[in-house]
């Protein structure tokens, strides 16, 4: 397998805190269901810019989960556009939009989704490896020493508990040094206290890191954390 | 290509990749050790059957052979040897004579076996790798009793005196048709011009003896155009000894048939543990795509690194089969005495291919098919996984098996045959195993808890179980194939030569000797035959048609069939003998005076004579005329004498008659052979003992490989279940786990699990059944030309044998499931 051709970040267009780096218009999600066409997502226009904190918030099944897939360039809209960094994420095809997922983003989710064949450490080192960069090892080691898991590098996800498994999440989702980092519902699964804990780990790296940091949560103290709050019903943003 | 090795390497240590490699594995394995041994069997049978003809092909001719065959065979690099057979009379000192069949051999005889000679008739005789010097003839053991000569002696062969220097016992060319035999005289092809008996008219059989590599012996075949030369004949162990052509051809068949299952097994485990791999990697993939994995990564990755596992395990499965055919040829050192010739490269190919198409045609397909999940599958699970196209992987899986089959198995019709049995019993099954699991839901209704938790699951995963019924219902079904081909093969076998079967012949027995040898043989002999008169005659007209003409418009196609107008030995006979079966007409009343004839069932159907016809006869230049009254079928395998034409006693009892008998000897009582000849000298005394001896030593052997290859494909079946159980076991395990949870004691579980494997178990038994029993009966017709039987005892053991295998199995694979504590299993998912 040959490398990733890597655009090394920063080269074309410099970064300034008011760019926008994320910017959607009119987009919508219809799928077809049995009873006819079910629209989960109407009308979102969305302007998000390098460096912000967004918290989208909503009733369980409002739409929120994928909005964030289609912010993120996992999912495409059945109309409208999204750009992620200047990438018209619209306009590409699953080729190319992994491309971009790999150099801009990061992902942490509800479910932690470790590979569970892999070690922590190697769960970390996977980004660096995708890209065919070699020497990621050290990287990694640091990454996990910052969330606090420098001893637990070379166990299997079913050896940690629930908050060790996100922490190794955040770890990873950080490796790749996101533009802009993703997590849906990142402490729904935890309780608390180890959820505050993965909060401020968050928030930590993602100022360290300087990320834009793009959350849905149904925490309010998170959301409160956020710079700024994005409430949806019914597929409709509404405030 | 550091990531793919990343990535395979972190699968193994998973224990995500252990099946794929071990089904590949197993699958070249298989193959590389059943057509190893079958590849040096064969050629080792082929040797050992070519000491029929002391030689592995040869061109007969009624003519000499021109000295530029010779030429042209050694310019090829092949080794000659020279014989000419004729009959003719041998007299002594004293003028005493016997018809003796003189074979005469020219240096190099024999090419392959070996001569066997004594100095005492009758004692064990020993090898020998000289011949009679010029000058000298070796006899055959009974000319010693009833020439009444000694070693040291001299005999007149024609106008020559030669020197009887050995008791011939045996030679490896002796021939299996037993009526052309007189007592045998081995002496040297130069002595022959001096004998002056070739002369034209002369009953000659020239043979030019060949040895060598089987090309250069086809070259030479086709360099002669001997096959458009109606002067010469070429012959190879298959036209000279039918029985034992025969008996090859079937097994060869049936090791390839074997083979060939055994191939088809082992795909079909490798296709199940390659979905298996590919269903667990959907969520990594989407984790790998969320995190900037291209697809044309992800196909690279996973193509990648189905070369690197199919390498290995081609490699080892190599490894493997070698291993496994060392272990193989050393376990049967004992019984298979013949010394094994080194094995070709065709094998391992043969291996390293297989595994190639396995992973190819049964692996691929579902790893291709991963560069098609959605990274939305991360956070909707229900998306991006859509079932792999099934045209693609069905469609690349019978490519596959077919490209196999076909160059595994050289042959057309073995595997259209097989296929159209898969197929034809896939859709058959389909349809049963929905009925089956229907009729489950319903017993189901009733049962206690454990069962009915079985069952329910058994309906809640429809399609995966009738899928798995497919499976183990296909497993079973090929074991039970192989399982019938080779007890009707080796059925058919041994009845080829029955044990004790007699293995001599006395023919020209005067008729005032006969009650006198009657009790002579009943006293030495364990089995006779019966005595019967043998009078020569032949049919000269059929319903007052004379017998050229009525042969021209009723004798069937077959060039090979009896003659109507050849002459024939006749006999009369009261009753009819005892191994003969009626198949149309009466036998007739003793008292019956008038002239009637009983015939052999096929010979009248060739000749086109049916009951009631009347046929002339010409016995000694006397007309008689008799009515065929009814028709029998023989038993040739009985070594008894056999007539196709048996008379009314009445109607050739004028005629006179010798009389022949056959008797089972047994080897340390050959010495009553002397006792015999040597007081009714004018009798003649063939013996077979040593064709049927060696015969039997040959379908033994064959008989063993046959049972080996049956072990081995066993083995594969076994995969195919384990795999098909591994396949269905993340989905068991999620629900079990769950029920536990929910309150279900291991018992509970354990139980509902002996239910449900013991279900599935008895359907695909059932389904397999009803498979094997329709294969078993075209291929046993079509392909080995065997007669069809069914196996009422398979509907019961079958479905048995099913449910246990599938329980043991299936337990064995599930026990970690009922033992671990349910956390764990709930950990083991994420
Ligand atoms: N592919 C699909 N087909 C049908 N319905 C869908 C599909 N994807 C999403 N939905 C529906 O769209 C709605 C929004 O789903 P989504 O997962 O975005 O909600 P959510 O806001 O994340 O909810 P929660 O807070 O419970 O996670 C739900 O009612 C869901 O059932
Ligand atoms: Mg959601």
């Amino acid at each position: 397998m040959t490398a990733l051709n890597v655009i090394p970040k920063g080269e074309d267009e410099p970064e300034t805190m008011d760019a926008v780096v994320i910017e959607t218009r009119s987009v919508a999600k219809i799928v077809p269901t049995a009873e006819g066409e079910l629209a989960i997502l109407e009308g979102i226009d969305l302007e998000i810019n390098a460096g912000e904190s967004v918290a989208i918030v909503g009733a369980s099944g409002s739409g929120k989960t994928t909005l964030l897939g289609i912010l993120a360039g996992l999912d495409v809209p059945t109309a409208g556009t999204v750009s992620l960094c200047g990438a018209e994420l619209t306009a590409l095809d699953e080729e190319e939009r992994a491309k971009v997922r790999g150099e801009q983003i990061g992902f942490v989710f509800q479910t932690f989704q470790l590979l569970g064949s892999l070690t922590a450490l190697e769960n970390v080192m996977l980004p660096a490896e995708l890209r065919g960069e070699a020497e990621a090892e050290q990287d990694a080691r640091d990454l996990l020493a910052k969330v606090g898991l420098a001893q637990r590098l070379d166990h299997y996800p079913r050896q940690l508990s629930g908050g060790e498994q996100q922490r190794v999440a955040i770890a990873r989702a950080f490796a790749s040094r996101p533009n802009v980092l993703f997590a849906d519902e990142p402490t729904g699964n935890l309780d608390t206290r180890t959820g505050a804990t993965i909060i401020d780990l968050l928030f930590e790296l993602n100022a360290e890191f300087d990320t834009t940091l793009v959350l849905v949560t149904h925490d309010d103290r998170l959301a409160a954390r956020c710079g700024r709050v994005i409430e949806i019903d019914g597929g409709r943003i509404v405030g | 290509m550091g990531f793919i090795l990343r990535l395979a390497w972190r699968d193994w240590r998973g224990g995500e990749l252990g099946l794929l490699v071990i089904a590949l594995m197993v699958a070249v394995g298989t193959v590389t050790a059943v057509s190893l041994f079958v590849d040096r069997l064969h050629q080792a049978l082929l040797k050992e059957s070519a000491t029929f003809l002391a030689a592995d092909r040869y061109i007969g001719s009624s003519a000499e052979i021109p000295e530029s065959f010779r030429q042209a065979a050694r310019d090829l690099g092949l080794e000659t040897a020279d014989t000419l057979s004729f009959p003719s009379m041998v007299f002594t000192a004293d003028d005493r004579n016997s018809l003796v069949s003189v074979k005469a051999v020219g240096p190099g005889y024999p090419l392959r076996g070996v001569l066997r000679v004594t100095d005492v008739p009758f004692t064990p005789p020993v090898v020998t790798t000289e011949l009679p010097e010029p000058g000298e003839v070796w006899l055959d053991g009974r000319l010693f009793p009833s020439l009444g000569v000694a070693l040291g002696d001299r005999v007149e062969v024609g106008y020559a005196t030669l020197e009887i220097t050995r008791v011939l016992t045996s030679e490896p060319d002796r021939g299996g048709s037993m009526y052309d035999l007189g007592p045998r005289l081995l002496m040297r092809i130069e002595d022959v011009p001096a004998t002056r008996v070739v002369q034209p008219g002369s009953r000659l059989s020239y043979r030019l003896l060949l040895k060598g590599e089987e090309g250069a012996l086809e070259t030479l075949k086709a360099d002669l155009g001997i096959e458009e030369d109606p002067n010469f004949w070429w012959r190879g162990i298959r036209e000279s000894s039918p029985t034992i052509g025969s008996a090859l051809t079937r097994a060869e068949s049936f090791l390839l048939l074997g083979g060939l299952l055994g191939v088809l097994l082992a795909g079909v485990a490798v296709a199940l543990s390659a979905h298996r791999y590919a269903r667990r990697h959907y969520d990594h993939v989407g984790v790998l795509k969320t995190l900037g994995a291209t697809p044309n990564q992800i196909l690279a990755s996973y193509v990648g690194l189905l070369a690197v596992v199919g390498g290995v395990a081609v490699s080892f499965g190599l490894l493997v089969g070698s291993g496994l055919h060392l272990a193989i040829v050393a376990m049967l050192q004992s019984i298979i005495p013949v010394a094994l010739p080194p094995p070709s490269v065709r094998p391992f190919l043969l291996g390293a291919v297989t595994g190639l198409i396995c992973a190819i045609a049964f692996a691929l397909p579902p790893l291709l098919h991963l560069k098609n999940i959605s990274p939305m599958r991360v956070i909707r699970r229900d998306v991006g996984a859509a079932p792999p196209s099934q045209i693609a992987s069905y469609g690349a899986a019978v490519a596959g098996s077919l490209g196999l089959l076909i160059w595994y198995s050289g042959s057309i019709e073995l595997t259209a045959w097989t296929l159209l049995g898969t197929l034809g019993a896939l859709a058959l099954f389909g349809a049963l195993a929905t009925v089956l699991l229907r009729g489950g839901r319903v017993v189901g209704m009733q049962a206690g808890s454990g069962l009915r938790l079985a069952l329910a699951g058994l309906q809640r995963r429809r399609k995966e179980n009738t899928a798995q019924i497919l499976i183990f219902g296909l497993a079973i079904m090929l074991l039970l194939i192989l399982l019938l081909l080779r007890t009707a093969l080796l059925d058919e076998w041994r009845n080829q030569v029955p044990e004790n079967a007699p293995n001599h012949f006395a023919m020209n027995i005067s008729p005032e000797d006969v009650d006198e040898i009657g009790v002579l043989l009943e006293a030495n002999s364990r089995e006779q035959g019966g005595l019967f008169p043998m009078i020569r005659g032949r049919i000269t007209a059929v319903n007052g048609i004379p017998a050229k003409e009525w042969e021209a418009t009723h004798r069937s196609e077959m060039e090979d069939g009896p003659r109507l107008s050849s002459g024939r030995n006749l006999t009369w006979a009261e009753d009819m003998p005892d191994d003969n079966a009626l198949v149309a007409g009466d036998w007739w009343d003793a008292a019956d005076t008038r002239a009637m004839v009983s015939l052999e069932d096929d010979y009248a159907e060739d000749l086109g004579l049916s009951i009631g016809d009347q046929l002339t006869f010409d016995i000694g230049g006397e007309t008689l005329d008799v009515e065929v009254v009814n028709l029998r079928r023989l038993n040739w395998e009985s070594m008894r004498p056999n007539f196709f034409i048996i008379f009314s006693p009445g109607a050739l009892e004028s005629f006179p008659a010798t009389w022949m008998t056959s008797f089972y000897l047994e080897r340390d009582n050959k010495q009553f052979l002397n006792e015999l000849l040597s007081r009714f000298p004018t009798i003649t005394v063939i013996e077979v003992d040593a064709i049927i001896a060696q015969v039997q030593s040959i379908i033994a052997r064959v008989t063993q490989a046959v049972e080996l290859v049956l072990g081995l494909v066993l083995a594969s079946g076994v995969l195919v279940l384990i795999a098909s159980i591994h396949a269905s076991r993340d989905a068991r395990l999620s629900e079990h786990a769950l029920i536990r949870t929910l309150g279900g004691t291991r018992r509970l579980i354990a139980g509902s699990l002996t239910a449900e494997f013991a279900a599935l178990g008895l359907f695909a038994g059932i389904v397999a059944v009803v498979g094997a029993e329709i294969t078993v009966l075209i291929l046993q017709t079509q392909v080995f030309e065997l007669g069809a039987s069914v196996h009422p005892w398979l509907w019961i053991t079958g479905p048995l044998i099913g449910a246990l295998l599938i329980l043991v199995v299936g337990l064995l694979g599930t026990r970690q499931l009922i033992a671990a504590p349910p956390i764990s299993v709930l950990r083991g998912l994420n």
